[in-house]
Order: C-alpha cells, then structure tokens, then sequence
C-alpha cells in the first residue's frame, strides 16, 4: 500500500515538475511545480518525516510560490506567444549542471551505496526541535542573520530609481 | 462485526457527519446572516419560503445551479474552472483537525470526536490557509478583467499578511499546552481557558481571522462599491457558489479553531461537550455578521499599516514576554 | 504511519469530488446561450479597454517578500514552542537573539518606508 502510493506519488512528482519546465505559460508553471511540491509533501509524510512535509507545504507551496505569483503578475509575463527558446548560451549552466546531477545520481546506484529507509516511526514535533535546537543551535542562529541579509537585499532590490 | 471493519465504520460514519453538518451549517450561515443583517437594519430579510424562509438555502442552490455558466471571452479555460475548487476544498480539509466534542465511548471503544488527531494539528491548519490563497489568486488573474485582476491582488496581500500574524499569535497557546496536537491543546484548557492568560494573542487572532475570512471591515479584495465584487466579478453559478461556500464554511472552521486555541475547545460546565463546541463556533460566526451590520471597511493602506506595523509586532513582543514570564515562574 | 493519516485522504477525496461534481453539474444543468456581448468581461458596461494583465506597484513585491522571510520565522518558532519547557533559559535565550536579529531587519524595513502606502 505505502510502496504503491510512493511510486504514484513520485510519478506526480516527476510529471509536475517537468510540465512546470517545459510549461510556456508561466502561471500554469506555478500551478503545475505547486501540484508537485504537494506531491513531495506527501512523500516526506510516508518518509516518517511530517514536520517537513508541513514545512514543505508551508514554504514552498505556501510563500515562495506566491511570491513568483506576484513577481509573474508583476512582470506581466503571461504572454506565451511572446517567449522564445532560450538560446546556447542560456543552455549551457543548465546542461552542466544537470549532467553533473545525473552522472552523481547513476554513481549511487552503480556502487550500490544503502540507501536511507524510512524510520519505523515518524519523527515527532519534539524530537525535531530537540535536534534542531540542541544540535543545530548555531546553525539556527546562522539562518536568522542570513534571513536578515535576504531582508536588506530584498529592499534594494526593490529601491526606488 | 470485526475490530477493523468497526474501525472503518466510525471513521466513515465521522467523515461523512462533518461534511454534511459542515456544508448545512455554511448554506444556513448565509440565510441567518441575510436575516440578522435584515434585524440590524430594520428589515424582514428572506421570509418567503418555508416557514420563516428556512427553505432559503435550498431555493438559492437551485438558483445557483439553472444560471447560465458561462466564461468571459480571453479568460484561461482551466484556471478559471478550477478556481472555485482551490477555494473551497482547503476550507472543509481544515475541519479534520478540529476536535468537536469529548471522546465518546462506542461499542466498548474510546472514539475520539475528530476526523484525525495528528500530531501536527496546528501546522496541518496553517498549511492549508498557506495554500487557501491559490484559490482568490488564480480565479481573480484567470477572468481576464480589471476588477477580477485588482480583487485577487489585493485579496493576494491581505491574505499572505494576516496569516503572518495569525500564526504568529498561536505560538504563545502552543507554549502554554506544550503541544501542536489540537486535542493536548484543549486538554491543556480543562481548567482555565488560554484567552485568559493571552487576551492579546486572542484579539490579534480575531482581527486576522477577521480578515482571513475577507470580512467587513477587511473585504477590500471584494469591495462592491468600487471593485464591483472583486475577484469573483465575472463568476456565474454554481462556480461563484463554490467561492460563496467557501468563504463560509471558512467562518465556521475559523470559528472552531478560535474556540479550539482560546475558548477551551468543547470544556464548558453543565452542557454536553458538543453542544459547547457549537454554541462558542456560532458565537463567533454570529461577531462576524455583527461585524459586518456595524463596521465601515477599512482602506487599503489601514489595512497594510495594521497587518505590518501593529498586528505582526505585537505578536512577536507578546511570544517573547510570554516565554520570559513562563520562565521565570 | 499511514493509519493516522488515512482519514485526511478520504476527506481530501470527498472534498475534491465535491468540488468537481459542483462544477460539472453547473456546466451541465444551466443554460447555454453565449453571446459576443455576453462574453465581454464586464467594465461597467462600456467595450473593455486595454489589457486586463496589467502590470503592477512593486509594493506587493516587497510585502510577498518580507512574507516568505517572516514565514520562515515562525516556521521555527513552532518546534521551538513545543519544546521550549524542556530547553529552558538557554532556549528562551537562544530564541531571543533570533526574534531580535529579525526585529533589527523590522525596524530597517520600517524606517526605510517599505511598510508605507502612499
């Protein structure tokens, strides 16, 4: 049941974000990437991990995608007549990148390494924030001056001219 | 009849007892809201059919599904069909978390009254009204008009504001129960209610919720006197009365939840526990039509400046002063 | 691990079944007799004009960013709050320096006026 749900999940997952590439139309891009981040909420949720898949949900879904959304509407970018193919150049960062992906995703199945199975229980809330708060206390620390600094550049981007 | 089979029985038999006490309760809302609306105002409001015009609802649905279900002309064929359902089904999935009565004791089981008592109750909440927003969104940009467009960008801003502040006034009731289970939330009230220790957390609460809702004093993404009715403009039958349904069903759950997180849930001396429960939801679906006989709605900019610069500090001031006191005691 | 959750899925069903059922009975059972003026969208009556994708203020790009980073916040504060009896001082402490380092980020975006509405 859980195995036949994650290969359905999965292949939601795979299609969506596929669509969301080839996609013209940016806005169903949206629609189709947020069907797909659902998706891997669910995965996370089957993994044992329901905190993530919430956070997933919350983040992704929730905020980053409302603010491509915005950014869409804002840039009235809904005209799929006008896009074009983006040309060599453009392509190349993207190739690179995706062959390296690729090439490390093949090297994990040829040397057989153990892949990480799902824990026999789901992560509770506590346990996540224990290992959070204690392990990672730093590292928590850490991401609140960086969201400051994602604060200040987002202003200046924004800045008047 | 077998332990797994009972066991599926009542879940179904709870699922299907939400939905349809869910979607009455919505169809109802609007028919009180149209009468109480009508009381304040000094008018009779729907009498006509049935006895005191209870068949309303009924005559409405009727009315809603014989329209004429058309789609403007440069509109996005499957945006614009979707719409309507984005808007809904988060609003109804929202009730599963909710815990509606006391657990009863059935063939020998302990049945808890709610769908699913996840351990992540509070998150599964905040996720759904995170994706609420698609739905005012999509079917505002789909219409290809003006207004539609002007409606779910403002409804788009209000919203992703308030539920800034919204979740963040439900950190201090989280700390005080310990828990994001809804059911160790209302545990936690047994004796006294949160509203008590955090009347703050519970005003910023009602405000967001308030215009969560896209209630008078915040309906500004629908504001019919200068966007004609916002991001819902060019929707016709039953796809409008999806986005209706939606809005209140939406005051009911959100009703629920104040109640869950501030009111002690279903706790309450002499009354059975269910009727508890109702009676502090309807309460507050009661406020909200109250609300909107007695307040002007409020402009754009009073809406941003109480989001950004009252509602979203204020919270983080009252988690932070609530965190030291509790530490300290 | 799915037991908890099996519910949730058989109201997400009846939930989109619904949805869709309402939509398609809509299309099925009103009428149909669309027209070029009927499907104009509406403009107070008068042939619309323009584009009805405008762009618009970077304001709602601010607000949609200062969201995302917020949200984060609170996305941290929720472990923090269920466990913050048991990480005592220390995780009052430690929860105090990330609100305050965000509240520093609150007043610069304050004081730079991206919060005003002109």
């Amino acid at each position: 049941m859980e195995s036949a749900l994650f290969y359905i999940l999965s292949a939601v997952t795979v299609t969506g974000t596929a669509f969301a590439i080839t996609e013209k139309h940016a806005v169903h891009a949206i629609v189709y990437l947020v069907t797909s981040f659902f998706a891997l909420a669910v995965i996370f949720f089957l993994l044992g991990a329901p905190v993530v898949a919430i956070f997933e949900v919350i983040i992704y879904a929730g905020a980053i995608m409302v603010l491509f959304l915005f950014v869409i509407m804002m840039l009235d970018l809904g005209h799929p007549e006008r896009a074009r193919l983006p040309g060599i150049r453009e392509w190349w960062p993207a190739l690179a990148l995706g062959t390296v992906t690729l090439a490390s995703a093949l090297a994990l199945v040829v040397s057989r390494a153990p892949a990480i199975s799902a824990p026999g229980k789901a992560i509770g809330v506590k346990e996540f924030a224990l290992a959070l708060f204690g392990k990672y206390g730093v590292a928590v620390e850490v991401i609140s001056m960086q969201l400051l600094f994602a604060l200040v550049g987002a202003l200046y981007l924004a800045r008047k001219r | 009849m077998s332990p797994i089979a009972l066991d599926i029985a009542i879940h179904l038999a709870k699922i299907a007892l939400i939905f349809f006490v869910v979607l009455t309760l919505a169809a109802y809302l609007v028919f009180a809201e149209r009468r109480i609306l009508a009381w304040i105002q000094d008018r009779k409001g729907p009498n006509r059919v049935g006895p005191f015009g209870l068949l309303q609802p009924l005559a409405d649905l009727i009315k809603l599904l014989t329209k004429e279900d058309f789609r403007p002309a440069g509109a996005d064929k499957w945006l614009f069909y979707l719409a309507p359902a984005m808007a809904a089904i988060p609003a109804i999935l929202t009730f599963a978390v909710i815990p509606f009565g006391a657990p009863l004791q059935l063939f020998g089981r302990e049945v808890p009254l709610q769908v699913a008592d996840l351990n992540v109750g509070l998150l599964f909440f905040l996720a759904l009204s995170s994706i609420a927003v698609y739905g005012v969104a999509l079917g505002g940009w789909a219409s290809n008009s003006k207004y539609a467009l002007l409606g779910s960008i403002r409804g788009l801003a209000q919203l992703i504001s308030y539920e800034l502040s919204m979740g963040l006034s439900l950190v201090p009731t989280v700390m005080l129960a310990g828990s994001l289970r809804l059911s160790d939330i209302v545990g936690a009230q047994e004796g006294i209610w949160f509203i008590v220790y955090q009347p703050l957390a519970f005003a910023i609460f009602l405000i967001s919720i308030a215009a969560e809702c896209k209630r008078i004093p915040f309906d500004i993404p629908e504001a019919e006197g200068e966007l004609v009715a916002g991001f819902h403009t060019e929707y016709s039958g039953m796809r409008f009365g999806l986005f209706f349904v939606g809005e209140y069903i939406n005051i009911i759950v959100l009703g629920g939840l104040a109640t869950t997180f501030f009111l002690g849930g279903w706790h309450g001396p002499w009354l059975p526990p269910f009727a508890w429960f109702s009676v502090k939801t309807l309460a507050f679906a009661f406020f909200f039509i109250w609300m909107r006989g007695t307040l002007p709605r409020l402009r754009y900019d009073q809406l941003m400046h109480l989001g950004w610069k009252v509602l979203t500090p204020l919270a983080l001031v009252n988690i932070l002063v609530t965190g030291w006191i509790l530490m300290l005691r | 691990m799915l037991g908890a959750y099996l519910p949730i899925l058989v109201l997400v069903a009846i939930a989109v079944i619904f949805g869709l059922c309402s939509l398609v009975f809509s299309s099925l059972i009103g009428q149909k007799k669309p027209s070029v003026v009927k499907l104009a969208p509406y403009e107070c009556g008068c042939e619309p004009v323009g584009s009805a994708r405008e762009r618009f203020s970077v304001k709602f790009y601010i607000i949609a960013m200062l969201f995302i980073l917020f949200d984060i916040e609170a996305v941290f504060l929720y472990p923090w709050s269920v466990l913050f009896k048991r990480l005592g001082m220390f995780g009052v402490m430690e929860m105090g320096v990330f609100i305050v380092i965000l509240f520093v980020g609150y007043i610069y975006v304050w004081k730079k006026g991206a919060l005003e509405w002109e």
